[in-house]
């Protein structure tokens, strides 16, 4: 019976193939849904909340609000662009013809600072697209990080 | 001289080490990335679907709670942005609570506790100049004093 010697050569290594595919794949899936977030979402200094919960939004047909404040004043921004109350109330309008029927949620990213004027601009503009579901969108605060006692 | 014949093990590669250590670095990132959004969460509501008043409709006499916000604006800005005003509530029309959330809460509880429905309407009615944040802390009382309509009064147009 022939032996054979090992040698370097005839190392055995792991298959890394299947493994760098698997990372190839969380790679672009990541690096995708983290750009359909960004396109949705502004820098915001969030409120803080003690009751805010992670709740489930997949189930509803999204429209992001983001008021972000600028000199003392909020902006309304929608997908990366500015809207004045009436437009933004078109625009509702047409995203719910779009919804055929599926429940509709907007959630509201506004600044904490915004003055609630702005707030209420854009709650009259969904009101008048007949569109319930308002979520408003705050950082979650553990009761012990309570500040100021406010 | 021993000359090697091209075989499986002699194959030239890539060299596959950096690329992997670049991938992996990718991977981590975007998926520390999304974790920042973890620490959001919401409050939620729903809107009346007619805006204002309706006319001839027959108003009920419905017990409420009405929580009333004032800013109190002084000058200048903290450092991280945040402006140096703070907020007076009005409970019930009746008591001043200052800018004391806590009491909020308590007072809201006690109505609960004194047989107040869940259901009973709870009105937030900031002037236009409070500031966001104070909205929330006023929802935020009413939610943990487990109250489940949440008005919010905004002007008529």
């Amino acid at each position: 019976m022939k032996h054979r010697k090992p040698t370097g050569v005839g190392a055995v290594g792991a298959n890394m193939t299947p493994m760098i595919d698997m990372v190839f794949n969380l790679l672009i899936f990541f690096i995708l849904t983290s750009q359909f977030a960004q396109l949705e979402t502004e820098e915001v200094r969030l409120p803080l909340s003690t009751t805010a919960t992670n709740k489930d939004y997949t189930e509803f047909r999204n429209v992001v609000i983001n008021i972000v404040e600028r000199d003392g004043a909020g902006e309304i921004i929608v997908f990366r662009r500015p809207f004045t109350p009436p437009e933004l109330t078109e625009f509702l309008i047409e995203a719910k013809e779009k919804a055929e029927g599926h429940p509709m949620n907007v959630i509201l990213r506004a600044d904490a600072e915004v003055p609630y004027e702005d707030v209420a601009r854009v709650m009259l503009a969904t009101g008048k697209a007949q569109i319930q579901g308002w979520w408003i969108t705050t950082e979650i605060e553990k009761k012990d990080e309570l500040r100021g006692g406010m | 001289m021993k000359i090697r014949r091209p075989g499986a093990a002699g194959r030239m590669q890539p060299p596959m080490t950096p690329m992997i250590d670049a991938v992996f670095q990718l991977l981590i990132f975007f998926l520390l990335t999304p974790a920042f959004s973890l620490t959001e969460g919401f409050l939620t509501t729903n809107l009346p679907t007619t805006s204002g008043p309706v006319a001839g409709k027959e108003q009920k006499l419905v017990q409420r709670i009405k929580i009333e916000l004032y800013n109190v604006g002084q000058s200048g800005e903290f450092e991280d942005g945040g402006k140096n005003e703070f907020v007076s509530i009005v409970f019930n029309e009746t008591q001043n609570l200052g800018a004391n959330f806590d009491a909020l809460r308590a007072a809201l509880e006690e109505k609960r506790a004194q047989g107040l429905a869940a259901n009973t309407p709870v009105l937030i009615s900031p002037t236009m100049g409070c500031r966001h944040k104070w909205v929330v802390r006023a929802f935020d009382a009413a939610v943990a004093s487990r109250f489940t309509e949440i008005q919010f009064a905004v002007p008529y147009q």
